[in-house]
């Protein structure tokens, strides 16, 4: 069978058990997210009245920015569901079937970047409900969802180096919560000119950083390359760097063939 | 099918890190047609065999072929001559019986219809039709065993490799996987069965090898073995206390153990044939017999010979195919058993 055969059925493989575990699969990437967007907008809006704030609408500031958040909380399944695989034997009964490791690992890829697709439109609408405008239009959606997969794939990436190395199917579980500090470390909450000294300097190593100020490009406006360009090659390197050593511990934890 | 042997292994051997001795030089030989049982202890590196026959592990040294493809060189080659059950039902909790078969079958290349087909064809013959629908999740034992050894069989393998297939299946489970491999004899394919149950070995095998720290400590057909490495006994029970001696004099005295309750029990050195003449000594010898039983060896005898006594797996050598005279701990004489 060919590469793109096995990719094409081992994905349908993952679609359908994420329907047999729809709330681990699908609900959680949402909750979250919603819960932080509706809070935040309902508690913290007077922070727009902050000098230099650029928006008076806190829910429409945070909208763009939480989209790009689903990829990072309901992370990890795909990862845990390859090292239950390696766990059961399931893994082997693959590679006898000469499944090929680059159609083993990108059909989870996948499946991470299909997950957040309804986990983005949902937290999309709560945005809208909040007032958030869309001025780049569907052209600027259409992009947000672009980066939106790229970067689920790029930070879902981390949690198979993560769980490959280890072989423990709880490790991504415990490296969950490292959404946390990239939001408060980046651009998520109040602008660049609004955080102090050093969190800006850490802000600019943070990945997440990127997608937020691209997200909200995207969105809120205006729709400039160099943010655009900035979150695409940042969440591509982060791509091919985490798929290159999931597929160097994918070979080591499989054994010596 | 080429002429080849099925399985050819020569002076194969496999260390895992720390210097883990899994195969220590194993050579062996499975013709085709042959039902061929890999005997051990846990830990003895019947799984490793398996592993490396099924190109899942490479050899450290030695060569490995199965029906003339070479594990290391060819290993797609191989994978398609074989079907492998392997240790412990490798499932997906998630999946339904029939979803594992198909999806088997698409990887294997049957195409969308004949995957149905197949997958249909091997629930029925499995007795897994009524279940088909259900996710694996919950099946029990004996049905994730038979989905597993169904998922060895959709490309019509050759060469079947059975890990432990019956290991935590209750009776009728087992029976299931023994009728199996016995149809698979009668249709002309090669299985290669681990187990560590001897009974399975005896009833299915044609050969067995027993393997004991890496290495073959013996091989041959079941009846081989026990004639070369078993031992016969004979037990006696004298009707009144006091006769024992009589009969310890009757027979040379360091054949003869106590065992309990005026039981008696006889090594008979020279096999089954010296049977008659140790009995005629024994009716000769003056004391009241009131039970006899002939107990012919056993392969778990010869297995225990081979492997030792003791419950941990032995790290070291010290009883390395050391035979010693083993005495089952039956505790209470079962009577005669034939």
């Amino acid at each position: 069978m060919s590469l793109f055969g096995q990719l094409r059925l081992l994905l349908f493989r993952s679609l359908r058990e994420g329907g047999r575990n729809p709330v681990l699969a699908y609900a959680l990437p949402i909750i979250i997210p919603l819960a932080v967007l509706v809070l935040v907008a309902k508690t913290l809006y007077r922070v727009t009245d902050l000098p230099g704030f650029p928006t008076d609408n806190y829910a429409e500031w945070m909208t763009p920015a939480i989209i790009m958040l689903t990829a990072m909380t309901g992370v990890g399944y795909a990862a845990t569901s390859l090292v239950i695989d390696i766990q059961s034997g399931f893994l082997d009964r693959l590679r006898l079937l000469d499944v090929r490791p680059p159609a083993l690992l990108l059909s989870r890829v996948l499946f991470d970047v299909v997950r957040v697709v309804p986990a983005g439109a949902v937290l999309l609408v709560a945005g809208l409900l909040l007032g958030t405008d869309l001025n780049e239009g569907v052209v600027g959606v259409v992009a947000l969802f672009g980066l939106l997969v790229l970067w689920a794939a790029a930070y879902g990436g981390l949690y198979f180096v993560v769980a490959l190395t280890t072989r423990n199917a709880q490790a991504p579980l415990a490296l969950a919560p490292l959404f946390l500090p990239l939001q408060f470390l980046s651009t998520q909450f109040v602008p660049r000119s609004l955080l102090p000294g050093w969190v800006q300097g850490v802000s600019a190593w943070n990945p997440f950083t990127y997608m937020v100020d691209a997200s909200r490009a995207m969105t809120t406006g205006p729709l400039t390359l160099a943010p655009v360009a900035k979150a695409v090659a940042v969440a591509l390197v982060m791509l091919v760097v985490t798929q290159g050593l999931s597929l160097r511990a994918y070979k080591r934890a499989v054994g010596g063939s | 099918m080429s002429s080849s042997p099925a399985i050819e292994v020569h002076e194969l051997i496999r260390y895992f890190a720390g210097g883990v001795k899994a195969l220590d030089g194993v050579t062996f030989t499975v013709e085709q047609g042959e039902v061929f049982g890999y005997l051990g202890r846990n830990g003895a590196g019947k799984s490793t065999t398996v592993r490396i026959l099924t190109t899942l592990l490479r050899p450290t040294s030695g060569t490995a072929m199965v029906l003339g493809h070479d594990v290391v060189s060819a290993p797609g080659a191989v994978r398609k001559v074989f079907g492998a059950a392997l240790q412990d039902a490798a499932l997906d909790e998630l999946m339904t019986g029939r979803e594992h078969l198909e999806m088997a079958a698409r990887l294997a290349g049957l195409g969308k219809a004949g995957s149905v087909e197949r997958a249909a064809e091997l629930l029925e013959s499995f007795g897994l039709r009524v279940a088909a629908d259900r996710i694996a999740a919950g099946y029990s034992g004996g049905m994730r065993r038979r989905l597993d050894v169904a998922m060895a069989m959709v490309r019509r393998p050759d060469v079947l490799f059975l890990d432990e297939p019956t290991t935590g299946l209750d009776p009728q489970g087992r029976r299931a996987v023994w009728d199996l491999v016995r149809d698979l004899r009668d249709t002309g394919s090669t299985v290669f069965l681990t187990t560590q149950y001897l009974a399975e070995a005896d009833e299915l095998s044609g050969r067995v090898a027993v393997v004991h720290e890496g290495r073959i400590a013996a091989i041959g057909t079941s009846q081989e073995l026990k004639a070369r490495l078993g031992t016969t006994t004979v037990r006696v029970r004298v009707a009144n206390d006091g006769d024992e001696g009589r009969i310890r004099a009757a027979v040379a005295p360091d054949a003869v153990d106590p065992y309990g309750e005026r039981w008696l029990e006889i090594t008979v050195g020279g096999g089954e044939a010296a049977v008659p003449a140790v009995i005629g000594r024994v009716v000769g010898a003056g004391a009241q017999v009131d039970r006899l039983s002939i107990h012919p060896p056993s392969l778990e005898d010869v297995f225990v010979g081979l492997t030792g006594t003791q419950i941990e797996a032995s790290a070291g050598g010290s009883d390395n195919g050391k035979i010693t005279a083993v005495r089952r701990g039956l505790g209470v004489p079962t009577g005669p058993g034939r």
